[in-house]
């Protein structure tokens, strides 16, 4: 079992025998827990740099866990969520999946489940965090191009060759051939391929 | 003659002069007139025969003096009479009196006397002496009280019937086709000034109002011209300035054949035709007010068949025609619904009988386009009245029936919500407990993994291990807690105990799962005994251990026959015994032992906890519920309730 150094899950539980026992059980995997009765409480909180997860109940006093989930999403955080519920029923637990939850746990679990669900959920937020800083560097080398460089680079993804560029802008193969070499150069790509898939991460990022 | 009488014996002369007297008498006695002869120096007075008769005496019953003449004068008339007799009695005697005397039995005649005053040159008529003063008169005294009478009744009756043209604003006339008389009265009705006379034709016209002179001109033209009568009311313009309704009748004379003229009368009628006016509006108002709150009413003799009085509206409500013929009491009767007509006879029948009033509701069939309505009928009999009348108003409530009806189907409605909301709320109940436990559960069993994980740790952390092993006991404990709650809330509702009629309860719950049995086309069939004993039992549980066994019952008979029984009868020990019979599947058999367990349910929506809960509630009331199956098809599930009080635990 591998575990995240640093890594913080929150529980949201209106029960605070429920709350202590997820705090103790995590402790024993050596995990940090920070505990809120409700969902108000949780969403004052700001989330943290290192990896997280969300252990939330779905049956809540006021603001219930599925309107958590929605406002998280609304506000651009893509912390994982883990619902737990006392009675779970089969269209809440889809409707909570298809908005991205790791996971749909039905009171009492076992352990086992919670933690396993646990370390997926971190896991991704891993991942995510990742993608999120890589897609970050992206758009810093992609701020880097000139204007014509962005032409070219466009240009390259749709698989023109240098020549075809250089006629297609109206200008020299010589030209072309430099600021081609300028795309591969200030977006660190080894390949056209590279460059190629670089752009359509760019896109899909700022698509989103 | 003179010459005969000189040839006559003084015998024959006599006899003649009797003759001539009696016949004298005989004339007096039938023309009521009688003669006096006054010798004034010896104050004897001679009358005749008739003379004594007038004064109501015998004839020569007494000679006569003035003082007894005077007597026999009525006293108020005696002054008048012989006023001046004192100074001068011959001067002051009038040659030509009218007075009344007093007979002896007290009755008044009223007498004219005849006083002969021309004694100086008529002998015979007053004997003179020498000084030239007569010595005698001679008069004659008539009765005149009939005549005086008829004459008086009729002044009396002229002036009756002139009093009584004013006051009726009627006036006469008469006409012999060229001539027209009127009476006195006739002129202010037509605002006319008696002095002036009879108006012409073309005069009289101008005072008829101009829309209804044509009509009158031609009343006159065919009473000139054709001789025929005439009734015709127009308005006239008094030259006041007031409108005024006149009536001019003209009857024909004919006397012997032959046609004599007119005679006729004309009639202030003003009042009388405005009051008309005012009754016909007031007719047409009272009609328009029965149509729009379809009222009717009618007045009739039941027994007779007769009608007084039908209003249109009454008319119309039944689909017949108010301006057609006619319509016969029978024809009414006949467009009562079939089903409902016996009814009505019957109450008819009572009310006529007991001479009251009656009160009914039933349906008709509208003759003109059958359309049912819902009628109530309220009749009014005066005791005083013949047998049979009656006087009242039929009211059309088909709308007042249609939304009794619709609150009745929304009073269904609400019951069936009720139901659904009961059923709806233990959801909701078992779902918040289910939530409620399940809390300290999860965190029990959650505290016990990670108890069991601090002691599998390479090096075990029994600290933790105590304090998970202790969150776990507190955690369970709270769960036991949660389920003492639940039980203590089921027991503060306690069974609210009271006399139940169990027979009006099952009919109650058959009446509530209406919708159901219609909807499963269920036959019901209630076999109650009567008389039942109540029992002492909370309501409500009763009426849930109904509801389930009769809906268990209903539900089992999908898509076969199904008929449904309920049978309620007292058993030896003092118990009621219930039974809710189906024709359904039956129960299953290899598990008939279990339907009552908790939980147990053959239905896909099913709880498990009706029968459970049923068999709890009639066991807690003192009384057993078992199932059997039905040697057909079905199962009878059976339940006793001790009426006893002895016999409730």
């Amino acid at each position: 079992m591998s575990t995240q150094a640093g890594a913080t899950v929150f529980i949201v539980d209106d029960d605070e025998g429920v709350r202590l026992s997820i705090q103790r059980l995590l402790k024993t995997v050596g995990l940090r827990a920070e505990l809120f009765p409700t969902a108000q409480d949780f969403l004052r909180r700001n989330i943290p740099d290192g990896p997280s997860c969300l252990v939330l109940d779905v049956r809540l006093p006021e603001v219930g866990g599925l309107e958590v989930q929605h406002k998280l999403a609304a506000a651009g955080i893509n912390i994982p969520i883990i619902f737990v519920t006392a009675h779970g029923d089969i269209p809440m637990s889809v409707k909570a999946m298809k908005s991205g939850a790791v996971e749909f746990l039905t009171k009492p679990f076992r352990d086992q489940d919670l933690l396993d669900a646990i370390q997926q959920a971190l896991k991704r937020d891993q991942l995510a965090r990742r993608q999120q800083s890589e897609i970050a560097e992206l758009h810093e080398r992609h701020k880097s191009l000139t204007a014509r460089e962005r032409e070219v680079m466009e240009l390259m993804v749709s698989g023109m060759q240098t020549k075809q560029i250089a006629t297609a802008l109206g200008t020299s193969e010589v030209t072309a051939a430099v600021h081609r070499a300028n795309v591969m150069r200030k977006m660190h790509a080894s390949s056209p391929a590279e460059l190629g898939s670089m752009v359509e991460r760019l896109r899909l990022s700022s698509n989103r | 003659m003179a010459e005969e009488d000189v040839q006559k014996t003084p015998e024959e002369l006599s006899r003649d002069l009797q003759e001539s007297k009696a016949r004298l008498e005989e004339a007096q006695r039938v023309a009521h007139v009688g003669h006096w002869e006054w010798d004034l120096e010896t104050d004897v007075i001679v009358w005749s025969d008739e003379t004594y008769r007038i004064f109501g005496l015998s004839p020569q019953e007494r000679p006569m003096d003035l003082a007894t003449v005077q007597s026999l004068v009525h006293p108020e008339d005696r002054e008048a009479l012989y006023g001046g007799v004192d100074e001068d009695l011959v001067a002051g005697i009038r040659p030509d009196a009218e007075f009344r005397i007093v007979r002896p039995n007290g009755e008044v005649r009223t007498v004219h006397a005849l006083t002969s005053r021309r004694w100086s040159f008529v002998p015979g008529d007053a004997k003179r002496d020498a000084t030239g003063r007569p010595y005698k008169l001679f008069g004659t005294v008539q009765d005149i009280t009939d005549r005086k009478r008829a004459e008086e009744s009729l002044q009396l009756t002229q002036a009756h019937f002139r009093e009584g043209q004013r006051l009726a604003r009627m006036g006469s006339w008469t006409s012999d086709g060229t001539k027209c008389q009127w009476s006195d009265e006739l002129f202010p009705i037509y605002g006319l000034d008696p002095r002036k006379g009879v108006p012409s034709t073309e005069e009289f016209l101008t005072i008829i109002h101009a829309q209804d002179r044509p009509s009158m001109a031609e009343a006159i033209r065919l009473m000139l011209e054709e001789e025929r009568g005439c009734d015709v009311t127009t308005r006239i313009m008094r030259p006041d300035g007031k409108m005024r309704y006149v009536r001019c009748v003209g009857m024909r004379v004919v006397e012997q054949g032959v046609f004599k003229g007119f005679l006729g009368t004309g009639m202030d009628v003003t009042e009388q035709e405005l009051l008309t006016q005012e009754l016909r509006r007031e007719r047409a108002y009272l009609n328009e007010a029965q149509g729009l709150a379809h009222i009717g009413s009618f007045a009739c003799n039941f027994v007779t068949g007769q009608n007084f009085h039908l209003s249109d509206e009454t008319i119309r409500m039944h689909g017949f025609d108010p301006s057609g013929p006619q319509v016969p009491l029978e024809d009414f009767f006949a467009t009562i619904q079939p089903e409902d007509l016996q009814g009505v006879k019957d109450a008819l029948e009572k009310a006529i009988r007991t001479r009251t009033d009656y009160d009914i509701e039933y349906r008709i069939c509208r003759a003109d386009n059958g359309n049912i309505r819902f009628f109530r009928s309220l009749g009014h009999h005066n005791p005083a009245g013949e047998i049979g009348d009656y006087v009242g108003t039929t009211i059309d409530i088909t709308e007042r029936k249609r939304a009794e009806e619709a609150r009745e189907k929304l009073r269904q409605l609400e019951a069936d919500l009720a139901h659904m909301n009961r059923v709806n709320m233990m959801g909701e109940l078992a779902a918040a407990l289910a939530h409620e436990i399940k809390q300290p559960i999860t965190a029990a069993v959650t505290n016990a993994g990670a108890c069991v994980r601090f002691l599998e740790m390479e090096r075990p952390d029994i600290l933790e291990a105590r304090e998970a092993a202790s969150g776990t006991v507190g955690c369970a404990t709270r769960a036991a807690e949660i389920i003492d709650r639940v039980r203590a809330l089921f027991k503060k509702t306690a069974p609210q105990w009271e006399p139940v009629n169990i027979n009006e309860l099952i009919r109650e719950i058959a009446l509530l799962l209406q919708n159901e049995i219609r909807r499963h086309s269920v036959a019901v069939h209630l076999g109650l005994a009567e008389n039942l004993p109540e029992v002492m039992a909370d309501r409500v549980q009763l009426q849930q251990v109904l509801m389930n066994l009769m809906l268990n019952a209903i539900e089992a008979m999908q898509g076969v026959r199904a008929h449904l029984e309920i049978n309620s009868q007292r058993t030896d020990d003092g118990q009621l015994l219930i039974a809710v019979s189906d024709t359904g599947l039956g129960l299953p058999t290899e598990k008939a032992d279990q339907i009552f367990d908790a939980f147990f349910t053959t239905k896909p929506q099913g709880t498990g906890m009706g029968l459970a809960i049923s068999r709890s509630i009639v066991e807690s009331h003192g009384g057993r519920l078992w199932a059997s199956s039905n040697s057909g098809r079905g199962a009878t599930f059976r339940f006793t309730l001790p009426y006893e009080e002895s016999l409730r635990t």
